[in-house]
């Protein structure tokens, strides 16, 4: 469902008077917004649907903060609240998963083979596996370095847009993507080096 | 790390292409955020019944401790064995 501000808005006035049938329709239209931004940055031990209402009750809570006025058009305020209350998930997440060669799947390791060897062309592989390599090496990052390269690299969001959701300066966005990346590299080249069954 | 970086861009294009899941929401979804999100309070008649009872037990309780202020110095005195109620009963009771 696509929506637009001008659409929302007497619904978030409704809620605000206390409307339950008004708030019901609010989470029908943001829910596929909120669900997208929770699967893109989902701690790897949290339920999704958890996260998602923890999002929406937030939401409700501090709806009397939404300033319509302020230029801030309300699907944005909701994206930020989404990836705010995501990352704090991922911060509270105490262990990460631990990434085993082992681990992955044929498909996957030619991703990573790739990416670290002279191999010009990439593999040819459905690109749900190459999704799922990045899911896992993003899983080791720390919780900020995960969201700027997640928001960067796989939403295709400009250094601007991240700049707003997350609330930090657009040069500390580019500064921690350059720090991303480069942990990136050192993880791979880790993970390969202590592969026991190395193949190349 | 250009290298690198040149086919991390080519591994995130490939990724970006996979199917997006079902993002319909699931039953009932909304009606348990909104119970969430908006919890119901006390009943109008249950809410001013326990008002009510609250007060009677308070009205109670503080009758109660006046009484017993009232009545514990007259505790300490010297009660009478026969109280005079008693005499005039028994005095009844036997001229019948």
């Amino acid at each position: 469902m696509t929506t637009t501000d001008g659409d929302l808005l007497p619904q978030v006035e409704r809620v605000r008077q206390g409307d339950p049938e008004a708030a019901r329709s609010l989470v029908a239209a943001l829910q596929p917004q909120v669900l997208r931004i929770v699967r893109s940055h989902l701690p790897v031990r949290a339920a999704e649907e958890d996260l998602v209402q923890d999002i929406f009750v937030k939401l409700f809570t501090r709806l009397d903060q939404y300033q319509a006025r302020g230029g801030v058009p309300f699907e944005h305020w909701v994206s930020r609240l989404a990836v705010r209350t995501c990352l704090d998930a991922l911060r509270a997440e105490r262990r990460r998963p631990e990434l085993r060669w082992s681990d992955l799947p044929e498909e996957q390791s030619a991703w990573l083979d790739f990416m670290l060897v002279d191999q010009a062309a990439p593999p040819d592989t459905a690109p749900a596996s190459a999704r799922e390599l990045l899911e896992k090496l993003l899983a080791q990052l720390s919780p900020d370095d995960r969201l700027v390269i997640s928001l960067l690299d796989l939403e295709e969001k400009s250094v601007k847009e991240i700049a707003q959701l997350t609330g930090w300066s657009t040069t500390l966005v580019k500064v921690r993507a350059f720090r991303a990346r480069r942990k990136l590299r050192k993880l791979a080249e880790t993970f390969k080096a202590n592969n026991p069954h190395e193949r190349l | 790390m250009k290298d690198f970086d040149t086919k991390w861009q080519a591994c995130t294009a490939r990724a970006r292409q996979a199917a997006r899941r079902d993002e319909e929401a699931p039953f009932g979804f909304a009606n348990r955020v909104v119970a969430r999100a908006f919890p119901p309070g006390p009943a109008p008649v249950e809410f001013a019944g326990e008002r009510w009872l609250a007060r009677w037990l308070a009205g109670a309780v503080a009758v109660l401790v006046v009484c017993s202020v009232v009545e514990l110095p007259h505790l300490r005195e010297a009660q009478p064995l026969e109280p005079g109620i008693e005499n005039a009963v028994a005095q009844l009771v036997w001229s019948l």
